[in-house]
């Protein structure tokens, strides 16, 4: 499987959606969008999330199913949500330079 | 094949590292806290075979004689003085959410290397030893003969209580990251400023204790 690139591979800057296209009769619609928050994390932190998810928020059943303690999963939760908050930070700060 | 052999080693000593000084990857809450309860309480014990006192958060002493129930006393006291300033840290520093238990389990888990050290206390040549040591220190003549067998033993048990003592100050700072979720400067900070209340209330405590 392809793993979406969210970073630029030149400069490191957050990259954006330009192009979306319908599979079925190839509509293509341009423009520029931002990638949903969870998009911009990394693969691993999206797996962790879509398995925490499918866990009913439940950390419990994380590290049994990670077969890791309770702090080690809710540490690794703290952490994308303040790389979740940092990301939304600092796209702000980017909305306000442009403005 | 020979690639993947290697990884699976690599795999296998990482965890094998992880196991054996940050165990709390892996155990946390209830199963921490009963097995950390019972390692004191085993430590304890063996620890009264040999009339080895855990008077003190690090301290390791021999000799001094005293019912079981003091030295099963020892052992809780060290692991709650130990505990109780970690968890007031970590309610003022930490940004996350934690649960008390993980921080009394981690840390009473933490005190396993002292279990080896009661047991290498166990030969009586330690305390054979130990009372020629403070008939020496005291200036007074030695009850005890010693030889050199005694001397290699006591040598050996005090690098291993050493080693031992290190293992567990290092398990301690692990169990204090991840239960309370804190890292770099602050944690080793209010760490050093925990293990060094905690040393100094505990021998308090026990003292007032054994009086």
């Amino acid at each position: 499987m392809k793993v979406l690139p969210t970073r630029c591979p030149s400069c490191n800057s957050q990259l954006k959606v330009k192009s979306l296209v319908c599979e079925q009769c190839r509509t293509e619609i341009q423009g520029e969008y931002e990638l949903p928050a969870l998009a911009r994390l990394s693969s691993d932190d999206q797996a962790f999330m879509l398995e925490f998810i499918k866990a009913s928020g439940s950390l419990k059943e994380m590290a049994r199913l990670l077969r890791l303690s309770y702090p080690t999963v809710r540490n690794r939760l703290d952490d994308i949500i303040e790389r979740i908050k940092l990301a939304e930070k600092s796209e702000g700060n980017e909305r306000e330079e442009k403005l | 094949m020979t690639e993947i052999t290697t990884d699976t080693k690599t795999a296998a000593s990482r965890r094998l590292c992880q196991w054996l000084f940050n165990p709390f990857k892996f155990v946390a809450g209830c199963k921490a806290l009963l097995s950390g309860l019972v390692i004191i309480l085993a430590s304890a014990f063996v620890g009264s075979l040999g009339n080895t006192h855990f008077d003190g958060v690090l301290d390791v002493h021999t000799g001094r004689e005293a019912p079981l129930w003091f030295f099963f006393a020892e052992g809780l006291i060290n692991w709650i003085c130990m505990a109780v300033p970690l968890l007031f840290f970590g309610l003022i520093v930490s940004r996350s959410s934690f649960r008390a238990i993980d921080v009394f389990g981690t840390q009473a888990l933490a005190r396993g290397p002292y279990l080896i050290a009661a047991v290498a206390m166990l030969p009586d040549a330690n305390r054979r030893f130990g009372e020629y040591l403070t008939a020496k220190l005291t200036q007074a003549a030695p009850t005890v003969a010693i030889n050199y067998t005694d001397v290699l033993i006591f040598a050996f048990a005090i690098i291993l209580i050493i080693l031992m003592a290190v293992w567990m100050v290092a398990l301690m700072y692990r169990a204090y990251t991840v239960s309370c979720n804190i890292r770099g400067a602050k944690a080793i900070a209010t760490f050093i400023v925990s293990l060094i209340g905690a040393e100094v209330l505990s021998k308090a405590v026990i003292l007032q204790l054994f009086k």
